[in-house]
């Protein structure tokens, strides 16, 4: 059987992941760069006796390697073999679109356009020539829309049958200076399956990275004294010949028949609040307050009616003879449970509550919005993505990280997962501090966790100036959400949680088991009893704050079984909340942990984990002694 | 395909270098030696003008026909705009070549909107100062840090395209240009716009 690699390629919002489904179905396979926005999805589909792996490519307007985006579809697409790359097109906007078709074709990757939202464009007032910009370009074009399928064997059809032929593919002429650094700079070019001009191109478009195709890297100084006259910024001149041409071709084969209104009013009146300069904010954070109502409200409900199912079958096991073997599987059960009970209601309820929110074109508005506060602490407005999936769980937010530019801005990101309490923090102020000291020291814990982020954050902007890339981001039109799509996406996400966080609350979980079995948890309780003394607490409570390191969910439960189930007998309430306090601020788990080390590397990983969990136990000594004194 | 861009492109050049000359013949070797293509495309262009009746090609010298001669002051007319205009923000030299790319692509309403700019003296001001709900031009765009220009331009927002202004937010600009945008303060800052008046 033949087989295909096929990359799909567009800008933001065009209906990217929407085309995948309607072309593959939802059996997307495996995910190679994970991440929220950032990933790169594969899935397979076998279409007259030809194997097509398809490969989403995160949203882009151009392919450099300015942002992680544009780095997982540049590597996807020029570091791996792909024998085709299928550009979605918007109608409405299809200069843009083919800014970077161009750019693909130049690496002599063939290409296929499929142009998607036809009917816009034609409510718009907006005819495009098919045949005429297929003529044009030289390159196959097919009118889809992937929510009535409609398009979609053909493009299937023609992804398999489509040879290209390179006499007569369309290629962007630079003027006369730029193309003779072009010649001058391709014979020096080996050891790549890329074409030479294009590598030629990357290389005067400043990309460092193809600088190592070069014999001679003497020869880039040489071509750049050439244009030094005439183009002494010739990145620039590249993108607007390039930007140019795209107008060029969209405009010949664009008609314009009538300006519809519209569509437009809604639009307007929409954003008039959403971005409203007062308005905008309120909204936008009275939308918050109310998901995450609903997110707490019906996560309790089904948390509390899968616990059920979880202790009937627990309690059965717990009347057979006590073994090792009897131990190990009570606790590894419980680590399922506990994963599957935050899992479902909490972190899944979350990533769809996202995807709605993502698909329907507001939660680019609430970025704006988050921009302002976010630039206070001194983050990106983008940062609102990976914090806001880290009320979630912290360790998939930490991929998440990878939407920020910057690697620098992603570790300053990353950081506040130390103050963003994820679902299993949630659980336990809510559960053990709320259930046993009441829900005033739950929401001072909560205020407490806000305010030392408050303080870190503006501590880091004393000490390093972070200087936030600047806001660029379309705000899409406000479109209804397919409901599919916004399910699979939302799977896409909980994946990471399934597959690698509950096996970790299962080993957390058997680990203790095995070494409370044995009676080996006390040995760590003398030496740390400095900690347990500073923070005022019996020595014992040492256990469920580290063993909570392990497994989060298991902080409450052991906290029981140290101290008993009468907790408000034994800790007075300064202790209760001291406790929360300590067991909630810094670097949750082992899992994040990890996380953070495969993102960031061992020293830094290590480096916020140990400063955010001492800053959270300074914190927590200093506050109860204050209390005292007052 | 329907007619080779490259082809294109070297006709409109040998029209627009006869023009240049104002009308008298000129040798062939001449106009070879301007264009700096090879001169199989040359002879290709030359053939194809020839039959279109816009030039005449007599031995040696070639020379505009009255249609080509209305042909050729178009296309001029619509490299001097873009030249003037450029010449604002560029050297003479840069703003030459520069016009040479840019005619062959930069569409009729541009070319229109350069030229009513073109006549005016004003500069542009950057889009975080330019007026609420007012129609603009972008005339110009420039950043300290390079590798923005071309996320910015491959996103549509590029000279001579037209910009609204929408919301401000905070020191955020929202504006309609070719879709809408959140441009942040950094980003509006670079963003040259002058206020479009159609005449």
């Amino acid at each position: 059987m033949k087989e295909l690699r096929v990359a799909i390629v567009g800008q933001p919002n065009v209906g990217k992941s929407c085309l995948l489904n309607a072309l593959v179905g939802s059996r997307i396979v495996v995910s190679n760069y994970p991440g929220t926005t950032v990933e790169l999805t594969q899935a397979k589909k076998v279409f007259d006796d030809t194997k097509i792996y398809f490969e989403d490519t995160p949203g882009i307007y151009s392919i450099s390697d300015r942002s992680e985006e544009e780095k997982v579809t540049e590597r996807a697409l020029f570091n791996e073999k792909i024998d085709k790359a299928v550009v979605i097109a918007d109608s409405t906007s299809l200069d843009r679109s083919l800014y970077v078709a161009l750019q693909i074709l130049e690496a002599q990757i063939p290409v296929i356009i499929a142009l998607n939202f036809v009917e816009d464009a034609q409510k718009k007032g907006i005819r495009i020539d098919y045949e005429k910009l297929e003529g044009l370009l030289g390159i196959p074009i097919v009118p889809i829309n992937p929510l009535t399928k409609k398009g979609i064997s053909q493009l299937l059809d023609t992804i398999v049958k489509y040879e290209s032929e390179a006499a007569n593919i369309f290629s962007v002429e630079y003027d006369d200076d730029i193309e003779k650094a072009i010649n001058g700079l391709s014979p020096r070019i080996s050891g790549t399956r890329l074409p030479r001009r294009f590598v030629a191109l990357r290389i005067l478009e400043e990309d460092t990275d193809f600088e190592k195709y070069l014999e001679d890297k003497g020869v880039i100084e040489l071509v750049r004294q050439g244009l030094d006259k005439h183009h002494p910024r010739v990145y620039e001149d590249i993108a607007i010949t390039r930007y140019g041409t795209a107008c060029f071709i969209a405009e010949k084969v664009t008609q314009i028949i009538a300006l519809g209104k519209g569509g437009k009013k809604l639009r307007d009146k929409m954003d008039n609040i959403l971005l409203g300069n007062i308005r905008g904010p309120l909204t936008s954070g009275l939308f918050l307050f109310v998901i995450f109502g609903v997110l707490l409200y019906l996560g309790n409900w089904i948390q509390g009616a899968l616990m059920g199912l979880v202790e009937s079958l627990l309690s059965s096991l717990s009347t057979a003879e006590p073994s090792i073997v009897n131990m190990v599987l009570v606790q590894g059960i419980t680590g399922v449970a506990a994963g599957v009970s935050i899992a479902l209601p909490y972190v899944f309820l979350f990533y769809l509550l996202l995807a709605l929110l993502e698909d329907s074109g507001i939660l680019s508005r609430f970025i704006v919005n988050a921009e302002r506060f976010l630039g206070m602490l001194g983050l990106p407005g983008k940062a609102f993505i990976p914090l806001a999936l880290g009320l979630g769980c912290t360790a998939p937010a930490t991929t998440a990280t990878r939407v920020v530019s910057s690697k620098k801005e992603q570790f300053h990101t990353a950081s506040f997962f130390a103050f963003v309490p994820c679902s299993s923090r949630i659980a336990l102020i809510m559960g053990v501090v709320g259930y046993f000291g009441g829900m005033e020291l739950a929401f001072s814990v909560f205020a407490t966790s806000l305010i030392a982020g408050l303080i870190w954050a503006f501590a880091i902007k004393r000490v390093t100036h972070p200087k936030s890339e600047p806001l660029l981001l379309e705000l899409p039109p406000y479109r209804k959400p397919l409901i599919k799509n916004v399910v699979v996406k939302s799977w896409i996400r909980m994946r990471e949680f399934v597959y690698i966080v509950i096996p970790f609350l299962v080993i957390g979980g058997v680990a203790y088991g095995i070494l409370d079995t044995l009676g080996l948890t006390n040995i760590v309780v003398e030496p740390l009893s400095p900690i347990t003394a500073w923070l005022g607490l019996p020595n014992v409570t040492i256990i469920p704050l580290i063993f909570g390191f392990l497994q989060k969910d298991l902080t409450g439960a052991m906290l029981i079984s140290v101290v008993g189930t009468e907790i408000s007998s034994v800790l007075t309430p300064i202790q209760i909340y001291t406790f929360g306090v300590a067991a909630t601020i810094g670097i949750p788990c082992i899992i994040a942990l990890g996380m953070l080390i495969k993102e960031f590397g061992f020293k830094k990983a290590i480096l916020l984990a140990v400063t955010s969990i001492f800053y959270g136990l300074l914190l927590a000594g200093l506050i109860w002694r204050a209390i005292l004194i007052f | 395909m329907e007619e080779s861009d490259t082809l294109r492109i070297v006709k409109e050049d040998i029209l627009r270098i006869l023009a240049e000359k104002a009308g008298k013949k000129s040798p062939l070797e001449f106009v070879k030696s301007e264009m700096k293509v090879s001169s199989s495309f040359i002879s290709e262009a030359i053939k194809e003008l020839e039959k279109e009746n816009l030039i005449q090609v007599a031995k040696d010298s070639v020379g505009l026909t009255k249609q080509g001669q209305d042909s050729a002051n178009s296309i001029l007319e619509k490299h001097l705009t873009v030249e003037r205009y450029l010449k604002k923000a560029r050297s003479e030299g840069e703003a030459h070549e520069a016009a040479h790319i840019l005619e062959h692509y930069i569409s009729q309403e541009v070319v229109d909107n350069i030229k009513e700019l073109s006549t005016l003296k004003k500069k542009g001001v950057p889009l975080t100062e330019f007026k609420f709900n007012r129609e603009g031009i972008i005339t110009n765009i420039t950043f300290p840090d390079f590798t923005l220009f071309e996320r910015v331009v491959s996103m549509g927002i590029a000279p001579g395209e037209r910009i609204k202004i929408t919301n401000r937010i905070g020191h955020t600009t929202i504006a309609n240009v070719n879709g809408r945008f959140a441009l942040g303060e950094d980003i509006a800052r670079g963003i040259e716009v002058l206020e479009y008046e159609r005449t």
